[in-house]
């Protein structure tokens, strides 16, 4: 009270301070008000857009990828749900126990998980496709910055088996192998997407609105038939092994609608382990690999010698004195045969014969034979890697190579072109496409390649190389008729022949009415015998027997008599 | 002195001023709950308790009207005496929080006493005692305001003193704050005109100088007003705030169903309460929160008016100061959060979460009121 009596006071206090103190105040507390108004009236749809970069996210919703099933319906290839563990570093500011603990569950070396998680991304796998049990163990721990993702993940129960067939997929499940990719369009689902509204941390808060619903991938039935995939890939891998081969390939395709039944090559993989995998595993050498075919080209230069009419099945041909000499180049027989029929030369594969035939047709007849036998180009199955192999165009063909190349030198094929091009034999002369998937309706009729009497006269010959005095006789399988050429090939090493070989056998069954076309090949048999009929046909007949019995094909030759003691004739290389 | 009891003294507070406090204090606990629910939640340091910040704040807003239902009893006339020595006190305060080891650090700033289960942060305090002490100083230099050796400089030597202590900790807000409070009380008592012009001038001139010469300093103080530019850097908060003033639109996205608090926005409870309001309640809820602030500083300076023309010098100017304090306070925070200030760690008062600044602004209301009491008293011819 002291300063009530003060004069000063009223003259040093003057209201007008206050009031434009005041005044200041009100005026800035109504440009705040005037401020918001703009920013929450005006510009909300600019920061509205701002914020929606933030935290409004387009989420995949995953769809499911269509299984693979042979052509009975045993599951080939599934997709199971597995979990992806995945982390905000700056979020998972982990103690060391913590850490040892998720390291722990998750099986991964812990500095590596803290490498991980010292990223300076916004995001980061910690450890993708585990199994959900593991995941939600994970979750139990209930660790900051820590989160996980649905994800699905390819298994293989036939594993090594059909690896070639059927491929894989990749991590984001996206085929990458085999018919995984060759079908990707139908297998793999439609992603749908919704629109949701994310925290910081990446929990969906908000739905906001559907974009597209999933759709999930169709299931596809393949031609292939598990048990007949089962015998093949056992049988070839005891003949590797026991024949101490690099490598080798197998197929069966039905001749009644040119669907591949079964398709194995070795080395193989374990498809639901892929680590550590060598080109050399990978290889689908079926279709990828191209090897000089020798022999098992001869049935077709007969074929059109037949249909040409120029020979007949019974027309002698003279291949003494087991060479034969065409330019500066000179053909030889493994051992001289003197006059052959056309059969004959089929039978004991005589170079010498097939070549006289060949140099009978003028080079584009030959070229344009071979060419529609699927020679040359690659069979666009959809598998990568495809090669069309070796055909060089006719107008540049000296006599000597279209001689050789009778005999199946001078020409790259692959296993799985030489196993359809039988087709023609098997059938009555004409070529179906190949079919990966089951057929509901086998095509009736393919593409006419040779007559049907050339066909059936061919057979008849090719009978008899499995016959004894033939190339095969191992090719036989009791209680059918079996019909087959043997080739023993060369390799060619940067352009020049090596003293490897490939052996093959290409046959079918029964010959009555042939229902399996079967392709082998033996990539350097090195435990002794390297000839085809020696390596190739046994591994052909116990595949045809066993796949025979399993379809149920009727019987077509008389009960096996007593093997007449009748050495097997040597193929000419 | 002072009966309450007595037959003749006013039993009513002044209605403009309790009812809005009070509705800033539990608007305020509402928006702390609905601020910090999902960042209490996914914390360990909360141990994931949702309402880990709401017990606390009612706990402190308890604490603040029992403190500040206490404050009100104390007459002016003790405030004015014990002011130096509070104004001391503080001060000491601001040195033992500098103390390593003793004061506690959070994010690079070392503002915290811990105190058993709470900490005390001095800089709060200090706010309340600058109003308390500034008042007593111009009060009692009443004659010099036309001295600028006087009046001016040992008021800005001794501010210059806290304030230096406050950069340190560093508390930039805090230091603004007294600053504008010291300037406003001198400004009120009648510090001479010329000398306030020229004092705000070269103010200006320094402050301009001070970040032409440093484009750091430059980019670091306007670079609040692109936060677009680097606005998953340095404008990352405000960009936040920003679209959290978006999304609110005229009415709000609800209460509760802000996502901006959701991890986006940080400080959402503390700093950054009012992006929240904004986001949930939108332009309304905004708007009535500036309503409120200005009532209860449009109150303050008529109460303190009142006390003036009762020839209560001190009372008149603690009312006034405590106006402005909550005044600049207020509007720098809104300020910042709607992008028009460069950030600066400054809450909002009587809303935003934090113990010591709750306690704080429930004592500084409670002298308002005694002031706005007292006037009452003299007013209807009963003595102090």
């Amino acid at each position: 009270m002291k300063f009530a009596s003060s004069p000063l006071l009223s003259q040093r206090l003057p209201a007008w301070r206050a009031r434009l103190l005041l005044l200041g105040f009100l005026a800035a507390f109504a440009g705040l008000a005037g401020w918001s108004l703009y920013l929450q009236g005006f510009n909300s749809g600019f920061l509205q857009e701002k914020g929606a970069l933030r935290y409004s996210r387009v989420l995949e919703l995953s769809a499911t990828r269509g299984r693979i099933m042979d052509r009975n319906g045993n599951v080939l290839a599934v997709s199971t749900p597995v979990k992806s563990i995945w982390a905000i570093p700056e979020d998972a500011r982990l103690q060391p126990a913590q850490a040892n603990a998720l390291a722990a569950l998750l099986e991964m070396d812990v500095r590596e998980l803290q490498h991980k998680l010292a990223s300076d991304r916004d995001f980061v796998f910690v450890k993708r496709q585990i199994p959900p049990d593991v995941a939600d163990k994970v979750a139990a721990l209930n660790l900051p910055g820590i989160h996980d993702q649905r994800e699905y993940r390819r298994y293989y129960p036939a594993a090594e088996m059909s690896a070639h067939m059927l491929g894989f997929t990749g991590a984001d499940d996206i085929g990458q192998e085999g018919v995984e990719l060759a079908l990707e369009k139908t297998l793999a689902g439609k992603a749908g997407s919704r629109r949701v509204i994310k925290d910081r941390r990446g929990q969906v808060i908000e739905d906001v609105e559907s974009i597209r619903a999933p759709q999930d991938g169709k299931d596809v039935l393949l031609a292939l038939d598990d048990k007949i995939q089962y015998l093949a890939y056992a049988s070839l891998r005891q003949t590797i092994a026991d024949s101490h081969a690099k490598a080798g390939g197998i197929v069966v395709l039905d001749a009644k609608s040119g669907e591949v039944l079964a398709l194995v090559n070795l080395p193989t993989y374990n498809p639901n382990n892929r680590v550590k995998l060598s080109g050399a595993q990978l290889r689908n050498r079926a279709l990828t690999d191209t090897f000089e075919p020798g022999s098992t080209m001869k049935p077709f230069t007969a074929a059109l010698a037949l249909d040409k009419g120029k020979y007949l099945v019974d027309t002698p041909i003279q291949t003494a004195p087991g060479w034969l000499t065409i330019g500066n180049a000179t053909i030889h027989d493994s051992e001289a045969h003197g006059v052959l029929t056309v059969a004959q030369v089929i039978q004991k594969s005589s170079n010498i014969g097939a070549a006289k035939m060949a140099l009978s047709f003028k080079p584009e007849e030959m070229w344009t034979m071979l060419d529609s036998l699927g020679f040359g180009s690659p069979l666009k199955l959809g598998f990568p890697g495809e090669v069309g192999g070796r055909l060089r165009p006719y107008k540049n063909w000296r006599p000597i190579e279209q001689a050789t190349m009778a005999y199946g030198n001078g020409i790259s094929v692959t296993l799985m072109q030489l196993a359809r091009a039988y087709l023609v034999f098997a059938r009555n002369g004409d070529l179906l496409p190949l079919s990966l998937t089951r057929l509901d309706s086998p095509p009736l009729a393919g593409k006419p390649i040779f007559t049907e009497q050339t066909a059936h006269e061919v057979r008849a010959m090719l009978e008899m190389v499995v016959m004894p005095g033939g190339t095969a006789p191992k090719a036989k399988v009791a209680g059918y008729r079996v019909a087959g050429k043997t080739g023993t090939a060369h390799k060619v090493e940067g352009g020049i022949y090596v003293n490897h070989y490939v052996a093959s056998f290409v046959g079918f069954a029964p010959a009555s009415d042939p229902r399996l076309v079967i392709a082998v090949m033996i990539d350097e048999p090195s435990g002794g015998s390297y000839y085809g009929g020696d390596v190739a046909a046994p591994v052909f007949s116990r595949v045809m027997a066993g796949s025979l019995r399993a379809l149920g094909v009727e019987q077509d030759a008389p009960p096996m008599q007593a093997a007449v003691a009748v050495a097997p004739a040597k193929e000419s290389m | 002195m002072m009966r309450p009891a007595s037959p003749a003294a006013p039993q009513e507070l002044d209605a403009w001023l309790i009812w809005p406090a009070l509705a800033l204090l539990l608007f305020g606990l509402v928006m702390v709950y609905s601020a910090s629910i999902a960042t209490a939640e996914g914390s360990r340091f909360t141990g994931s308790q949702s309402a880990y910040f709401l017990i606390r704040h009612g706990v402190f807003l308890s604490i603040g009207l029992i403190v500040g239902a206490m404050a009100f009893q104390i007459p002016l006339r003790v405030w004015q005496q014990a002011a130096p020595w509070l104004f001391v006190a503080s001060f000491a305060l601001l040195l033992v929080v500098l103390v390593p080891h003793v004061g506690r650090s959070v994010n690079g700033a070392q503002r915290w006493l811990p105190l058993g289960p709470v900490s005390l942060q001095p800089s709060e305090l200090t706010k309340l005692f600058v109003v308390l002490y500034a008042a007593d100083y111009t009060t009692r230099k009443i004659a010099d305001m036309d001295s600028f050796r006087r009046a001016f400089v040992p008021m800005a030597v001794v501010m210059l003193l806290v304030g230096g202590l406050l950069l340190k900790e560093p508390d930039f807000g805090a230091f603004v704050v007294i600053v504008c409070i010291a300037i406003g009380i001198l400004f009120l008592g009648g510090i001479n005109a010329r000398l306030f012009s020229a004092l705000v001038v070269v103010l200006l001139v320094g402050f301009v100088i001070l970040i032409w010469v440093s484009p750091y300093r430059r980019e670091r103080i306007f670079g609040f007003m692109d936060p677009w530019q680097d606005a998953y850097g340095r404008g990352y908060q405000l960009s936040h705030a920003l679209i959290a003033f978006g999304r609110g639109e005229w009415l709000g996205v609800g209460l509760g169903a802000s996502v901006e608090k959701l991890f986006y926005l940080p400080e959402a409870h503390t700093d950054f309460l009012l992006a929240v309001i904004a986001e949930e309640l939108g332009f309304f809820g905004v708007v009535t929160v500036i309503a409120l602030f200005a009532l209860i500083v449009q109150r303050s300076f008529v109460i303190g008016r009142q006390a003036l023309t009762l020839d209560r010098l001190y009372a008149g100017l603690v009312a006034q100061g405590i106006g402005i304090w909550i005044g600049v306070q207020a509007f720098i925070n809104m300020g910042v959060n709607m992008g028009l200030l460069p950030t600066k760690g400054l809450t909002l008062p009587l809303m935003s979460f934090g113990g010591s600044g709750i306690v704080a602004n429930c004592v500084a209301l409670a002298i308002l009121a005694r002031v706005d009491y007292e006037n009452r008293l003299l007013l209807r011819g009963l003595r102090l």
